[in-house]
């Protein structure tokens, strides 16, 4: 029993293990730092100078703002992501020599699941920004750990849909500039799908990372004065898109192994 | 020299995607510009000026760099693919020469990029029925921001140049839009290369941000250009090539 265990661990670590010797020296972790920078630095100048009226609304503000420049940045972010990770197989010619090591499910799999890690560390990274920016500028405002956890999970599940899209883009792509513009695209569509009907929105794929925005705005036009109240959480919707996501990634999934070399 | 590695470069973009992607992606800002306009009517009361806010609102700011990047990523993407840096650097031609090639033809196709947006915003104001055409101003402003474009594309072609994957350059792009956006908005764009396509664009203002004067702009533009130019044809004189 034990010994089964074991190889099984060592089944599992096996083609982990290849896909992360792939990625030594590539500094894979950059990307999304350096998406992770910017994002800190905008929040940190949208948040400067804060009235006590502002201190006292200051993380509402972020959770709104977070998931508009979620859709902004992270389509591209992704793109950026899969064809890095992808394109050394496509450039380094490697498939053929692959398939004859490892199962073509497995390699899809593990280099997606490579790819979810460095969305999954900047996901993170975007719940910390919170905390951060409190302390930074004193809000007066609770921070609600539930809603940190919120985000990063939407932000990181959201991002995981689109990561389907971009990767087999990526492997199936021999020249990266379809599944670049196809990010550069959905980073446009995100953004505006946050000022389209409710009903059109849902339609866009890039328009998940701000579907699920846990405060709405209202504007005091003769107060000059922006306010925010809590949002409900739409657990169907929430929940019809993780079925999506996963109904996706199996169609892409087949599509690919069907895929010849 | 210069004239045939234009040639060359031109030869090379024949049948190309890069095509496609210029003609596709201002397409997304221009619906998207036109519908905002159309849904804040009556608070956007400057009539084709409102209608250039709308379209260069995001496009300027956020995707018009990373678009040169893609440009720029395609071009080098050919001389690291099958050792042809080996064949490049061979050739009967002056490193300023290859790199000044690559750069003419960014810059023929981000002209053919700024001009499909003009195109496309007029056919924007025709189908929100403004009458005339648009004031001269705005042709300005879209040939100003071809020429950040000198800037941002040496840039990108040295970053593409030095960076051998294709994606990064692209990242770093939007990285850098979203900088100048913070940078512009502090009055300190006229410093970072990726804010002047803002301010040449004159993306999201009724108002002509460059009334007072447009050679701080120029100066801008122009020490980037030598800036960027100049460090690409060091390195490539001086750095081993990795084929």
């Amino acid at each position: 029993m034990n010994t089964a265990v074991q190889q099984n661990t060592k089944k599992l670590r096996r083609p982990a293990a290849v896909e992360f010797q792939k990625g030594r020296r590539l500094h894979l972790f950059l990307i999304p730092f350096g998406f992770f920078m910017v994002i800190l630095l905008w929040s940190v100048y949208a948040s400067k100078d804060p009235s006590d009226y502002e201190k006292a609304q200051g993380y509402a503000y972020l959770f709104f703002e977070m998931p508009l420049l979620n859709c902004m940045t992270m389509p591209l972010m992704i793109a950026v992501l899969a064809s890095r990770l992808c394109d050394m197989e496509i450039k380094g010619q490697t498939l053929k020599l692959l398939y004859t090591l490892q199962e073509k499910g497995s390699f899809y799999d593990w280099k997606y699941l490579h790819e979810a890690f460095y969305l999954l560390l900047f996901c993170l990274g975007e719940g910390l920004i919170f905390p951060l920016c409190g302390r930074l500028f004193g809000f007066t405002e609770t921070l609600s750990i539930i809603l940190v956890i919120r985000h990063v999970a939407v932000a990181f599940i959201a991002g995981t849909v689109v990561l389907t899209l971009q990767h087999i883009l990526s492997l199936c792509s021999g020249n990266q500039i379809l599944p670049l513009v196809a990010g550069l695209a959905g980073s446009f569509l995100g953004l505006f799908s946050m000022f389209f009907p409710h009903e059109i929105a849902r339609l866009i794929l890039w328009g998940y990372f701000g579907a699920f925005v846990p405060y709405s705005m209202n504007y005091d036009e003769a107060a000059r004065l922006l306010s925010f109240s809590p949002a409900a959480f739409p657990v169907g919707e929430f929940a019809g898109f993780c079925i999506f996501g996963v109904a996706f990634y199996l169609v892409c999934r087949s599509v690919f192994l069907r895929r010849e070399v | 020299m210069l004239h045939l590695c234009i040639k060359a470069e031109n030869a090379k973009l024949r049948h190309s995607v890069i095509w496609l992607a210029a003609l596709l992606v201002p397409v997304i800002p221009a619906i998207m510009g036109t519908f905002n306009y159309l849904q804040n009517t009556d608070i956007l009361t400057g009539a084709w000026y409102s209608l250039w806010s709308q379209f260069t609102l995001f496009y300027s700011l956020l995707f018009y760099a990373p678009l040169i990047g893609v440009y720029c990523s395609y071009l080098w993407r050919l001389e690291h693919m099958n050792h042809n840096w080996n064949v490049l650097m061979t050739m009967p031609v002056s490193p300023a020469s290859i790199f000044a090639g690559k750069l003419v033809i960014i810059l023929k196709v981000t002209l053919f990029t700024q001009l499909w947006v003009y195109v496309l915003f007029v056919i924007g104001g025709k189908l929100v029925h403004f009458p005339g055409l648009p004031p001269l101003d705005i042709l300005l402003w879209t040939l100003r921001g071809t020429l950040a474009a000198i800037a941002i594309g040496t840039l990108q072609l040295l970053l593409s140049m030095c960076i051998r994957s294709f994606a990064i350059p692209i990242g770093i792009a939007l990285a850098g839009g979203c900088i100048g956006l913070v940078l512009s908005n502090l009055n300190m764009g006229l410093f970072w290369p990726y804010a002047l396509l803002m301010m040449g664009m004159n993306s999201n203002s009724y108002e002509d941000k460059m009334s007072g004067g447009l050679l701080p702009f120029l100066i801008s533009t122009l020490f980037f250009f030598l800036l960027f130019f100049g460090i690409s044809i060091y390195l490539l004189k001086k750095r081993d090539v990795k084929a």
